[in-house]
């Protein structure tokens, strides 16, 4: 099975790679608009992409296995991703991460049989103030607790984005 | 033109020269890993910090740019706790499995240890990452991510020597690590220059490993015969056996050394090395060899010819001028080669195979002799009946040869290079085991050095020549290499 960027893609890359002054720049824009397309960056992508920007493989895969945000797994529909670090922690970050454990019954890394869920911990996500914080593939929630982590799993599994309604 | 102060001494150097090469000129020496002068500057091992006054921080040394009053310390306590601290970290997951590395003897861990640090580690030997143990990546080398310090000197040179970027870092933090593309191989013409430029043991050549222990090995500085280049080498070899071929650096031609280069050594001690003579597909002991060819050459009277070789020393073409001219007395002999010239792959590799054309052309002025055109044209007309060669050269003439059915006699290294048809082969000692000059394509002239000694009978090829001669009745008084050249002018 032989990977083919689609034309659409290849129209948004030329977009995307006018906008820096060399075409190895634009790699990052164009991992996460694959990542966006596919929902992961499979390794057929990787080798794809490299001949596309006129980069070595290895280049491309050591950009992918540094930043944690690029999936090389094909993740669920929502990806929930719970802060771990000390403004969450302390607001009570780990019981919600049981509480999704326990919910879903699937560990850290892991996706759901339905497919419907991926959890993963992440740091900081930048939202302190609003501790303790989810992100579910774009969107964050915050100030969240028991019942409102709860309605929003509740939510997800019957198809309603609570912010896009 | 900055002048600064290191350690109390003054020195001026060059606009845009680091602290490390300014230390350099001054004979200060700086700890590093990821520094390499032929490769672009990383700044990521840490190893090389020093003080520079009236900076609130240790810099790097590789990293930052001389400027005009700088007074730099590298012996401070705070340099001192750096280095240490710096091993403390670099050492933290490195596998203590120095008695089966075969760079333990050779280890910039080992040595940086011993001279900067000392230190008991603090991290018990259960709570180390583990990563990727011993695996062949590519005909040359063996990777051990585990002993990795990711000084990324084998990315660099890949990316910037190459240029085929078969390796970059993968992860990131504790997990990461060197890695290329899976189920890629990392063969390029150079890759065994990343065992040399790897300052642990990750990288470590297929070839050498376990061969023998680095601080057996003795060291023979010559020169690379594996094409026109001529790059300086030094052979280390124990016991009489060579082991391994590195590159000598040198301005004039060679940082690096090519894969191909480094293998030439193989043929010293391979299973088809020649001791003995072989007549047709008989191998006789030499004396009796001899007597045969120096038969055949007398019978053939003034149709007897020689034919010199771009892979033998000028001595031993100027050995083989002697055989035709004083011995056999004869107007054929050729020293005319010409290939072409010049570095194939924009890095070492000659485009021409032979390592002293340059040579034998000097010889074919000073003597004289046929062009190899009217050599093989008497071949084919039949006014030469017997030719003596050396076994490469033999291709020169290879068709003409085989129609004319001329007697082909040479000389072998080897029983692999003899060509189809030889009648005759005698053995001589390759370059490792005798001297030799040879002129590489940009006319300098370099000495092979033996670096191990012959087997038992098997002689030099001036030698040979002599002995050649002396059967056939005449004597050459050939004592030494050099009294090939003796009334020869260059």
């Amino acid at each position: 099975m032989s990977f083919k960027l689609s034309e659409e893609f290849k129209t948004k890359a030329a977009h995307i790679c006018a906008r820096y002054p060399r075409r190895d720049a634009a790699l990052i824009p164009l991992l996460l608009e694959l990542q966006a397309e596919a929902g992961f960056v499979a390794e057929e992508a990787m080798d794809a992409l490299a001949q596309y920007l006129e980069l070595p493989y290895s280049r491309v895969k050591a950009v992918v296995t540094f930043y944690t945000m690029f999936n090389r797994a094909p993740a669920g529909k929502y990806h929930l991703q719970v802060c771990r670090n000390i403004s969450c922690h302390m607001a009570g970050a780990p019981g919600l991460l049981a509480r999704l454990r326990g919910k879903l019954g699937i560990a850290e890394g892991e996706t759901t049989k339905d497919g419907l869920f991926t959890l993963s911990t992440v740091e900081c996500l930048g939202a302190c103030g609003s501790a303790p914080v989810i992100q579910v593939n774009e969107d964050y929630f915050e100030n969240l607790d028991e019942m409102k982590l709860d309605s929003l799993l509740e939510d997800l599994r019957h198809g309603k984005h609570p912010l896009k309604r | 033109m900055p002048k600064l102060t290191i350690d109390g001494n003054t020195v001026e150097v060059a606009k845009g020269a680091t602290l490390l090469e300014a230390a350099q000129q001054l004979g200060v020496y700086i700890p590093r890993y990821c520094y390499h002068p032929k490769l672009t500057v990383s700044g990521s091992c840490r190893m090389c910090m020093v003080e520079v006054e009236k900076s609130p921080k240790l810099v790097t040394a590789c990293s930052t740019e001389a400027a005009d009053g700088m007074i730099v310390r590298t012996t401070t306590d705070k340099v001192k706790a750096a280095r240490k601290d710096v091993l403390e970290f670099l050492l933290i997951n490195h596998p203590l499995d120095c008695p089966i590395c075969d760079q333990a003897g050779e280890c910039s861990l080992q040595d940086y240890y011993m001279a900067y640090s000392l230190a008991k580690s603090r991290f018990p030997q259960g709570d180390k990452a583990r990563r990727a143990k011993r695996r062949a990546v590519g005909p040359h080398l063996v990777l051990d991510n585990e002993r990795c310090i990711l000084c990324t000197r084998c990315v660099r040179f890949c990316a910037e020597v190459t240029k085929t970027s078969e390796l970059d870092v993968m992860e990131r933090a504790d997990h990461s690590y060197i890695d290329l593309k899976e189920g890629k191989a990392l063969d390029n013409d150079y890759s065994l220059n990343i065992a040399d430029l790897c300052p642990v043991g990750a990288f470590t050549s297929r070839d050498f490993r376990f061969k023998t222990r680095a601080w057996f090995l003795k060291k023979t500085s010559t020169i690379c015969l594996g094409c026109a280049t001529g790059c300086l080498i030094e052979a280390h070899h124990h016991e009489n056996a060579v082991h391994r071929i590195v590159p000598r650096p040198n301005a004039e031609t060679n940082t690096w050394l090519c894969d191909h280069g480094r293998m030439t050594y193989k043929a010293v001690r391979a299973g088809d090395r020649l001791a003995k003579g072989v007549i047709k597909n008989g191998v006789i002991d030499l004396e009796p060899a001899l007597r045969e060819v120096a038969s055949r050459i007398d019978e053939a009277h003034s149709a007897a010819a020689v034919l010199g070789s771009p892979w033998l020393s000028v001595e031993d073409n100027a050995a083989l001028s002697r055989l035709a001219g004083d011995a056999l007395k004869t107007e054929n002999f050729c020293f005319d080669f010409t290939a072409e010239q010049g570095i194939r792959d924009g890095i070492l590799i000659n485009k021409d195979p032979a390592p002293n054309t340059a040579g034998a052309m000097l010889l074919k002025a000073a003597r004289g002799g046929l062009t190899l055109e009217e050599f093989s044209r008497r071949i084919g007309a039949g006014q030469i009946k017997v030719v003596v060669t050396e076994a490469r050269a033999a291709a020169f003439i290879k068709d003409v040869v085989k129609a004319s059915g001329a007697r082909l006699i040479v000389f072998a290294t080897n029983k692999a290079q003899i060509p189809a048809g030889a009648y005759a082969t005698l053995p001589y000692a390759s370059y490792f085991e005798t001297p030799g000059t040879f002129i590489n394509h940009q006319g300098l002239r370099r000495r092979a050095e033996p670096a191990v000694e012959a087997q038992e009978g098997v002689k030099p090829l001036w030698e040979m020549v002599n002995k050649l001669a002396v059967y056939s009745g005449t004597s050459l008084r050939l004592h030494c290499a050099e009294d090939a050249l003796k009334g020869i002018n260059f």
